[in-house]
Protein backbone atom coordinates (compact mmCIF):
# COMPACT_ATOMS: atom_id res chain seq x y z
CA UNK A 1 0.00 0.00 0.00
CA UNK A 2 1.32 3.41 -0.77
CA UNK A 3 2.90 5.50 1.58
CA UNK A 4 0.66 7.99 3.45
CA UNK A 5 2.80 10.93 2.66
CA UNK A 6 2.92 10.49 -0.78
CA UNK A 7 -0.75 10.31 -1.19
CA UNK A 8 -1.17 13.21 0.55
CA UNK A 9 0.99 14.66 -1.94
CA UNK A 10 -0.21 13.58 -4.86
CA UNK A 11 -4.12 14.89 -3.76
CA UNK A 12 -2.61 18.28 -2.74
CA UNK A 13 -1.37 18.85 -6.36
CA UNK A 14 -4.49 17.23 -8.02
CA UNK A 15 -6.37 19.97 -6.13
CA UNK A 16 -4.21 22.15 -6.91
CA UNK A 17 -4.66 21.25 -10.65
CA UNK A 18 -7.88 21.68 -10.76
CA UNK A 19 -7.72 25.14 -8.80
CA UNK A 20 -6.31 26.17 -12.44
CA UNK A 21 -8.24 24.44 -14.33
CA UNK A 22 -11.40 25.72 -13.25
CA UNK A 23 -9.70 29.28 -13.26
CA UNK A 24 -9.27 28.62 -16.93
CA UNK A 25 -12.84 27.99 -17.56
CA UNK A 26 -14.11 30.72 -15.59
CA UNK A 27 -11.86 33.49 -17.67
CA UNK A 28 -12.70 31.40 -21.23
CA UNK A 29 -16.59 32.07 -19.92
CA UNK A 30 -15.83 35.53 -19.63
CA UNK A 31 -13.76 35.93 -22.65
CA UNK A 32 -16.59 33.81 -25.00
CA UNK A 33 -19.36 36.22 -23.89
CA UNK A 34 -17.44 38.55 -24.76
CA UNK A 35 -16.59 37.09 -28.22
CA UNK A 36 -19.65 35.52 -28.60
CA UNK A 37 -21.42 38.71 -28.97
CA UNK A 38 -18.86 40.13 -31.24
CA UNK A 39 -19.52 37.79 -33.77
CA UNK A 40 -23.19 37.48 -33.26
CA UNK A 41 -23.58 41.25 -34.56
CA UNK A 42 -21.67 40.39 -37.52
CA UNK A 43 -23.12 37.38 -38.49
CA UNK A 44 -25.86 39.18 -40.56
CA UNK A 45 -23.86 41.42 -42.14
CA UNK A 46 -21.31 38.62 -43.20
CA UNK A 47 -24.33 36.51 -44.44
CA UNK A 48 -26.02 39.31 -46.26
CA UNK A 49 -22.38 40.06 -47.71
CA UNK A 50 -22.14 36.58 -48.99
CA UNK A 51 -25.34 36.85 -50.82
CA UNK A 52 -24.78 39.64 -52.40
CA UNK A 53 -21.49 38.48 -54.25
CA UNK A 54 -23.31 34.96 -54.66
CA UNK A 55 -25.83 36.76 -56.68
CA UNK A 56 -23.64 38.52 -58.41
CA UNK A 57 -21.13 35.12 -59.17
CA UNK A 58 -24.66 33.53 -60.00
CA UNK A 59 -26.12 36.44 -62.54
CA UNK A 60 -22.65 36.00 -64.34
CA UNK A 61 -22.40 32.82 -64.62
CA UNK A 62 -25.92 32.47 -66.56
CA UNK A 63 -24.49 35.89 -68.51
CA UNK A 64 -27.31 37.95 -66.98
CA UNK A 65 -24.38 40.67 -67.02
CA UNK A 66 -23.29 40.91 -70.32
CA UNK A 67 -19.44 41.17 -71.12
CA UNK A 68 -17.81 40.61 -67.96
CA UNK A 69 -14.90 38.73 -67.70
CA UNK A 70 -13.59 38.99 -64.13
CA UNK A 71 -11.12 36.15 -62.95
CA UNK A 72 -12.98 36.26 -59.39
CA UNK A 73 -16.00 34.63 -60.92
CA UNK A 74 -15.44 32.47 -63.32
CA UNK A 75 -15.04 28.61 -62.51
CA UNK A 76 -11.45 27.60 -62.91
CA UNK A 77 -11.44 24.30 -64.78
CA UNK A 78 -7.46 23.10 -63.79
CA UNK A 79 -6.00 25.25 -61.28
CA UNK A 80 -2.15 25.05 -60.73
CA UNK A 81 -1.05 27.17 -57.58
CA UNK A 82 -3.72 27.26 -54.46
CA UNK A 83 -3.70 29.36 -51.72
CA UNK A 84 -4.62 27.84 -48.42
CA UNK A 85 -5.34 29.96 -45.50
CA UNK A 86 -5.93 28.11 -42.21
CA UNK A 87 -6.85 29.85 -38.40
CA UNK A 88 -5.95 28.41 -35.26
CA UNK A 89 -5.59 29.67 -31.77
CA UNK A 90 -2.01 31.28 -30.70
CA UNK A 91 -3.04 29.23 -27.48
CA UNK A 92 -3.18 25.34 -26.59
CA UNK A 93 -5.64 23.48 -24.05
CA UNK A 94 -8.58 23.86 -26.10
CA UNK A 95 -9.65 19.94 -26.62
CA UNK A 96 -9.58 19.24 -30.10
CA UNK A 97 -9.86 22.72 -31.61
CA UNK A 98 -6.79 22.75 -33.21
CA UNK A 99 -6.10 19.22 -34.57
CA UNK A 100 -9.56 19.52 -36.11
CA UNK A 101 -8.72 22.78 -38.57
CA UNK A 102 -4.92 21.05 -38.47
CA UNK A 103 -6.52 17.70 -39.99
CA UNK A 104 -8.93 19.59 -42.28
CA UNK A 105 -6.04 21.82 -44.03
CA UNK A 106 -3.69 18.36 -44.26
CA UNK A 107 -6.69 17.14 -46.24
CA UNK A 108 -7.14 19.43 -48.35
CA UNK A 109 -3.35 19.66 -49.39
CA UNK A 110 -3.18 16.01 -49.83
CA UNK A 111 -6.38 16.26 -52.30
CA UNK A 112 -4.56 18.88 -54.05
CA UNK A 113 -1.01 17.19 -54.02
CA UNK A 114 -2.63 14.42 -55.48
CA UNK A 115 -3.89 16.52 -58.42
CA UNK A 116 -0.21 18.45 -59.05
CA UNK A 117 -1.59 21.28 -57.96
CA UNK A 118 1.35 23.51 -56.36
CA UNK A 119 -0.12 24.58 -52.72
CA UNK A 120 0.46 27.74 -50.98
CA UNK A 121 0.09 27.62 -47.16
CA UNK A 122 -0.66 30.60 -45.40
CA UNK A 123 -1.06 30.35 -41.35
CA UNK A 124 -2.76 32.67 -38.81
CA UNK A 125 -2.47 31.72 -35.16
CA UNK A 126 1.19 30.06 -33.18
CA UNK A 127 -0.41 26.53 -32.87
CA UNK A 128 -0.67 25.62 -36.91
CA UNK A 129 2.06 27.38 -37.62
CA UNK A 130 4.44 25.49 -35.18
CA UNK A 131 2.74 21.78 -36.57
CA UNK A 132 3.54 22.49 -39.53
CA UNK A 133 6.88 23.37 -39.04
CA UNK A 134 7.53 20.43 -36.64
CA UNK A 135 6.58 18.47 -39.46
CA UNK A 136 8.57 20.43 -41.90
CA UNK A 137 5.73 21.22 -44.36
CA UNK A 138 6.53 25.09 -45.92
CA UNK A 139 4.58 28.13 -45.20
CA UNK A 140 4.12 30.25 -47.50
CA UNK A 141 3.32 32.64 -45.15
CA UNK A 142 2.57 32.87 -41.70
CA UNK A 143 0.90 35.58 -38.81
CA UNK A 144 1.11 35.14 -34.95
CA UNK A 145 -0.96 36.69 -32.38
CA UNK A 146 -3.86 37.72 -34.70
CA UNK A 147 -5.99 34.87 -33.85
CA UNK A 148 -6.25 35.80 -30.64
CA UNK A 149 -6.63 39.59 -30.70
CA UNK A 150 -8.54 40.04 -34.20
CA UNK A 151 -7.33 43.30 -36.22
CA UNK A 152 -9.31 44.45 -39.07
CA UNK A 153 -6.25 46.19 -40.02
CA UNK A 154 -4.08 43.63 -39.96
CA UNK A 155 -6.22 40.82 -41.48
CA UNK A 156 -7.03 42.95 -44.34
CA UNK A 157 -3.18 43.26 -45.20
CA UNK A 158 -2.26 39.54 -44.08
CA UNK A 159 -5.64 39.29 -47.06
CA UNK A 160 -5.09 41.31 -49.33
CA UNK A 161 -1.54 39.75 -50.56
CA UNK A 162 -3.32 36.66 -51.84
CA UNK A 163 -6.67 38.58 -53.54
CA UNK A 164 -3.21 40.58 -55.45
CA UNK A 165 -2.31 37.38 -56.67
CA UNK A 166 -5.33 35.68 -57.70
CA UNK A 167 -6.08 39.17 -59.74
CA UNK A 168 -2.71 38.52 -61.37
CA UNK A 169 -3.08 35.21 -61.82
CA UNK A 170 -0.35 33.88 -59.75
CA UNK A 171 -2.96 32.29 -57.79
CA UNK A 172 -5.90 29.90 -59.28
CA UNK A 173 -8.55 29.49 -56.29
CA UNK A 174 -8.65 30.62 -52.21
CA UNK A 175 -9.43 28.61 -49.68
CA UNK A 176 -10.08 29.52 -46.02
CA UNK A 177 -10.03 26.63 -43.35
CA UNK A 178 -11.10 27.63 -40.22
CA UNK A 179 -12.88 26.41 -36.94
CA UNK A 180 -16.22 28.20 -35.98
CA UNK A 181 -18.39 28.86 -33.26
CA UNK A 182 -22.06 26.67 -33.72
CA UNK A 183 -23.32 27.26 -30.13
CA UNK A 184 -22.09 26.55 -26.15
CA UNK A 185 -20.79 23.63 -26.54
CA UNK A 186 -20.47 22.68 -29.91
CA UNK A 187 -17.73 24.42 -33.08
CA UNK A 188 -18.41 24.19 -36.72
CA UNK A 189 -15.16 23.78 -39.50
CA UNK A 190 -15.59 25.46 -42.31
CA UNK A 191 -13.70 24.90 -45.61
CA UNK A 192 -14.44 28.16 -47.49
CA UNK A 193 -13.95 28.69 -50.98
CA UNK A 194 -13.41 32.52 -51.53
CA UNK A 195 -12.35 32.95 -54.81
CA UNK A 196 -13.19 32.46 -57.38
CA UNK A 197 -16.55 33.33 -55.94
CA UNK A 198 -18.87 29.80 -55.85
CA UNK A 199 -21.68 30.55 -58.18
CA UNK A 200 -22.56 26.66 -58.05
CA UNK A 201 -25.44 27.07 -55.81
CA UNK A 202 -27.20 29.24 -58.39
CA UNK A 203 -29.84 27.71 -61.09
CA UNK A 204 -30.26 29.79 -63.65
CA UNK A 205 -34.05 30.01 -64.26
CA UNK A 206 -34.76 30.77 -60.87
CA UNK A 207 -33.05 34.57 -61.29
CA UNK A 208 -34.40 34.68 -65.01
CA UNK A 209 -37.41 37.11 -63.55
CA UNK A 210 -34.73 40.29 -62.27
CA UNK A 211 -32.50 41.10 -64.19
CA UNK A 212 -29.60 42.91 -62.59
CA UNK A 213 -28.17 46.74 -63.36
CA UNK A 214 -24.86 47.73 -61.84
CA UNK A 215 -25.21 51.22 -62.01
CA UNK A 216 -21.46 51.97 -62.69
CA UNK A 217 -19.62 53.29 -65.13
CA UNK A 218 -16.80 51.16 -65.00
CA UNK A 219 -18.22 47.33 -63.79
CA UNK A 220 -14.97 46.20 -63.58
CA UNK A 221 -13.85 48.55 -60.78
CA UNK A 222 -16.91 47.95 -59.02
CA UNK A 223 -16.70 44.45 -58.77
CA UNK A 224 -12.80 44.82 -57.77
CA UNK A 225 -13.31 47.06 -55.01
CA UNK A 226 -16.31 44.81 -53.52
CA UNK A 227 -14.83 41.96 -54.20
CA UNK A 228 -11.84 43.20 -52.33
CA UNK A 229 -14.08 44.19 -49.24
CA UNK A 230 -15.86 40.89 -49.57
CA UNK A 231 -13.10 38.53 -49.27
CA UNK A 232 -11.14 40.90 -46.49
CA UNK A 233 -14.24 41.00 -44.36
CA UNK A 234 -14.82 37.17 -44.89
CA UNK A 235 -10.91 37.37 -43.41
CA UNK A 236 -12.22 39.10 -40.64
CA UNK A 237 -15.42 37.40 -39.71
CA UNK A 238 -13.50 34.17 -39.83
CA UNK A 239 -10.85 35.66 -37.04
CA UNK A 240 -13.67 36.60 -34.92
CA UNK A 241 -15.68 33.55 -35.65
CA UNK A 242 -12.59 31.50 -34.31
CA UNK A 243 -11.65 33.35 -31.27
CA UNK A 244 -15.60 32.67 -29.97
CA UNK A 245 -15.52 29.03 -31.19
CA UNK A 246 -11.60 28.66 -29.33
CA UNK A 247 -12.96 29.82 -26.00
CA UNK A 248 -15.78 28.00 -26.47
CA UNK A 249 -13.46 24.77 -27.15
CA UNK A 250 -11.36 25.41 -24.07
CA UNK A 251 -14.22 25.89 -21.74
CA UNK A 252 -15.23 22.42 -22.58
CA UNK A 253 -12.11 21.55 -21.94
CA UNK A 254 -11.35 22.76 -18.84
CA UNK A 255 -14.62 21.69 -17.31
CA UNK A 256 -13.81 18.33 -18.30
CA UNK A 257 -10.32 18.46 -16.96
CA UNK A 258 -11.76 19.99 -13.33
CA UNK A 259 -14.40 17.27 -13.32
CA UNK A 260 -11.91 14.73 -13.92
CA UNK A 261 -9.78 16.01 -11.17
CA UNK A 262 -12.34 16.32 -8.98
CA UNK A 263 -12.88 12.03 -8.84
CA UNK A 264 -8.77 11.85 -9.03
CA UNK A 265 -9.40 13.43 -5.61
CA UNK A 266 -11.77 11.63 -4.41
CA UNK A 267 -10.57 7.93 -5.58
CA UNK A 268 -7.04 9.27 -4.16
CA UNK A 269 -8.61 9.94 -0.54
CA UNK A 270 -10.55 6.76 -0.32
CA UNK A 271 -7.32 5.34 -0.76
CA UNK A 272 -5.42 7.79 1.35
CA UNK A 273 -7.84 6.64 4.41
CA UNK A 274 -7.78 3.01 3.63
CA UNK A 275 -3.93 3.50 4.09
CA UNK A 276 -4.34 5.37 7.27
CA UNK A 277 -6.64 2.88 8.70
CA UNK A 278 -3.94 0.02 7.86
CA UNK A 279 -1.49 1.67 9.34
CA UNK A 280 -4.02 2.07 12.78
CA UNK A 281 -4.80 -1.13 13.18
CA UNK A 282 -1.09 -1.95 12.41
CA UNK A 283 -0.11 -0.20 15.30
CA UNK A 284 -2.58 -1.43 17.68
CA UNK A 285 -1.48 -5.04 17.02
CA UNK A 286 1.87 -3.90 17.59
CA UNK A 287 0.70 -2.75 21.31
CA UNK A 288 -1.35 -5.30 22.52
CA UNK A 289 0.86 -8.00 21.20
CA UNK A 290 3.39 -6.40 23.53
CA UNK A 291 0.90 -6.75 26.29
CA UNK A 292 0.09 -9.84 25.31
CA UNK A 293 3.65 -11.03 25.79
CA UNK A 294 4.17 -9.37 29.16
CA UNK A 295 1.89 -11.27 30.91
CA UNK B 1 -47.80 56.54 -51.76
CA UNK B 2 -46.06 52.70 -51.12
CA UNK B 3 -43.84 51.85 -48.69
CA UNK B 4 -40.51 50.12 -49.32
CA UNK B 5 -38.73 48.28 -46.51
CA UNK B 6 -35.11 48.93 -45.79
CA UNK B 7 -31.78 47.08 -43.65
CA UNK B 8 -29.04 49.00 -42.98
CA UNK B 9 -26.49 46.43 -41.51
CA UNK B 10 -22.93 47.32 -40.57
CA UNK B 11 -20.55 44.90 -39.16
CA UNK B 12 -21.35 46.04 -35.58
CA UNK B 13 -25.27 45.20 -35.91
CA UNK B 14 -28.27 46.42 -37.71
CA UNK B 15 -28.63 50.49 -37.79
CA UNK B 16 -31.98 50.44 -39.81
CA UNK B 17 -34.64 48.34 -40.13
CA UNK B 18 -37.97 49.09 -41.01
CA UNK B 19 -40.42 50.87 -43.74
CA UNK B 20 -39.82 54.02 -45.11
CA UNK B 21 -41.31 56.52 -48.16
CA UNK B 22 -38.02 56.85 -49.41
CA UNK B 23 -33.75 56.66 -49.26
CA UNK B 24 -31.20 58.95 -50.82
CA UNK B 25 -27.94 57.27 -51.09
CA UNK B 26 -24.42 58.61 -51.76
CA UNK B 27 -23.35 56.48 -55.06
CA UNK B 28 -20.24 56.48 -56.37
CA UNK B 29 -21.43 58.33 -59.63
CA UNK B 30 -23.65 60.83 -57.41
CA UNK B 31 -26.39 60.81 -55.15
CA UNK B 32 -29.99 58.94 -56.12
CA UNK B 33 -32.82 58.42 -54.52
CA UNK B 34 -34.85 55.35 -54.44
CA UNK B 35 -38.64 54.78 -53.84
CA UNK B 36 -40.78 51.43 -53.94
CA UNK B 37 -40.92 49.53 -56.57
CA UNK B 38 -37.43 50.77 -58.10
CA UNK B 39 -35.93 48.65 -60.41
CA UNK B 40 -33.21 46.07 -59.22
CA UNK B 41 -29.60 47.59 -58.70
CA UNK B 42 -26.59 47.01 -57.14
CA UNK B 43 -24.39 49.54 -56.85
CA UNK B 44 -21.46 50.99 -54.05
CA UNK B 45 -21.96 53.91 -52.26
CA UNK B 46 -19.14 56.19 -51.01
CA UNK B 47 -18.45 57.92 -48.05
CA UNK B 48 -21.83 60.14 -47.71
CA UNK B 49 -24.80 60.31 -46.26
CA UNK B 50 -27.81 58.22 -46.12
CA UNK B 51 -31.44 60.23 -45.80
CA UNK B 52 -34.31 58.25 -45.07
CA UNK B 53 -37.99 59.67 -45.40
CA UNK B 54 -39.84 57.51 -43.21
CA UNK B 55 -43.81 57.19 -42.55
CA UNK B 56 -44.09 60.38 -40.48
CA UNK B 57 -42.00 62.35 -43.17
CA UNK B 58 -39.40 63.05 -40.94
CA UNK B 59 -36.23 62.30 -42.26
CA UNK B 60 -33.00 60.07 -40.03
CA UNK B 61 -29.47 60.85 -41.73
CA UNK B 62 -26.72 58.04 -41.55
CA UNK B 63 -23.92 58.96 -42.52
CA UNK B 64 -21.80 56.11 -43.77
CA UNK B 65 -17.59 55.76 -45.31
CA UNK B 66 -18.82 52.67 -47.44
CA UNK B 67 -20.98 50.42 -48.44
CA UNK B 68 -22.93 48.66 -50.79
CA UNK B 69 -26.74 48.63 -51.90
CA UNK B 70 -28.76 46.23 -53.44
CA UNK B 71 -32.08 47.03 -54.33
CA UNK B 72 -35.46 45.18 -55.73
CA UNK B 73 -38.73 45.72 -56.30
CA UNK B 74 -39.70 45.15 -52.73
CA UNK B 75 -36.49 46.24 -50.35
CA UNK B 76 -33.50 47.93 -50.32
CA UNK B 77 -30.60 46.27 -48.32
CA UNK B 78 -27.39 48.69 -48.05
CA UNK B 79 -24.40 46.95 -46.21
CA UNK B 80 -22.22 49.47 -44.81
CA UNK B 81 -18.37 49.29 -42.68
CA UNK B 82 -19.34 52.37 -40.59
CA UNK B 83 -22.02 54.43 -39.89
CA UNK B 84 -23.08 56.72 -37.22
CA UNK B 85 -27.22 57.45 -37.07
CA UNK B 86 -28.08 61.28 -36.30
CA UNK B 87 -31.13 60.37 -33.78
CA UNK B 88 -31.71 60.73 -30.15
CA UNK B 89 -34.22 61.21 -27.55
CA UNK B 90 -32.71 64.46 -26.38
CA UNK B 91 -30.71 66.72 -26.90
CA UNK B 92 -27.53 65.53 -25.28
CA UNK B 93 -28.45 62.01 -27.44
CA UNK B 94 -28.36 64.26 -30.56
CA UNK B 95 -25.32 65.87 -30.10
CA UNK B 96 -23.43 63.21 -29.06
CA UNK B 97 -24.73 61.20 -32.22
CA UNK B 98 -23.06 63.95 -34.14
CA UNK B 99 -19.77 64.04 -32.20
CA UNK B 100 -19.54 60.48 -32.99
CA UNK B 101 -19.84 61.10 -37.11
CA UNK B 102 -17.42 64.04 -36.78
CA UNK B 103 -15.23 61.78 -35.15
CA UNK B 104 -15.72 58.99 -38.39
CA UNK B 105 -16.10 62.30 -40.96
CA UNK B 106 -12.13 62.95 -39.31
CA UNK B 107 -10.93 59.38 -39.71
CA UNK B 108 -11.78 58.68 -43.49
CA UNK B 109 -11.06 62.45 -44.50
CA UNK B 110 -7.85 61.66 -45.65
CA UNK B 111 -8.40 60.27 -48.78
CA UNK B 112 -12.09 61.74 -49.75
CA UNK B 113 -11.83 65.42 -50.01
CA UNK B 114 -15.50 65.83 -50.85
CA UNK B 115 -16.39 64.86 -47.51
CA UNK B 116 -16.04 68.46 -45.71
CA UNK B 117 -19.36 69.36 -47.11
CA UNK B 118 -21.25 66.22 -45.34
CA UNK B 119 -20.22 68.07 -42.47
CA UNK B 120 -22.89 71.05 -42.59
CA UNK B 121 -25.49 68.90 -43.84
CA UNK B 122 -25.29 66.78 -40.61
CA UNK B 123 -25.28 70.14 -38.34
CA UNK B 124 -28.05 70.81 -40.33
CA UNK B 125 -29.71 67.67 -39.73
CA UNK B 126 -29.59 67.52 -36.37
CA UNK B 127 -30.54 71.04 -36.08
CA UNK B 128 -34.13 69.71 -37.22
CA UNK B 129 -33.84 67.35 -34.43
CA UNK B 130 -33.85 68.92 -31.73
Amino acid sequence: MANLKDIQRQIKSVSNTQKTTRAMKLVSTAKLRRAEELAKRSRLYAAKMNQVIAEIAGRIKCNKVGGLDNRCFVEIEDPKTVDIIFVTADKGLCGGFNIQTIKAVKKLLAEHKAKNVKVRLRGIGKKGIEFFKYNEVELFDSVANLSSKPDKERSDEFILSSIEDFKDGKVDALYLVYNGYKNMITQELHVNKLLPVDASQFECDEIEKSMIEIEAQDEEKMLNSLINRYVQYAMYYSLIDSVAAEHSARMQAMDTATNNAKDMVKTLKVQFNKARQAAITTELIEIISGVESMK
Amino acid sequence: MEKLKLEILTPNGVIYNGEALSVTLPGEEGEFGVLAEHSCLTTLLEAGVIDIEKEDKSVESILINWGVVQVDEKKVIVLVEGAVAIRGDSESAVAKALENAKELIESIKDNNPAIASVTARLELAAQNLI
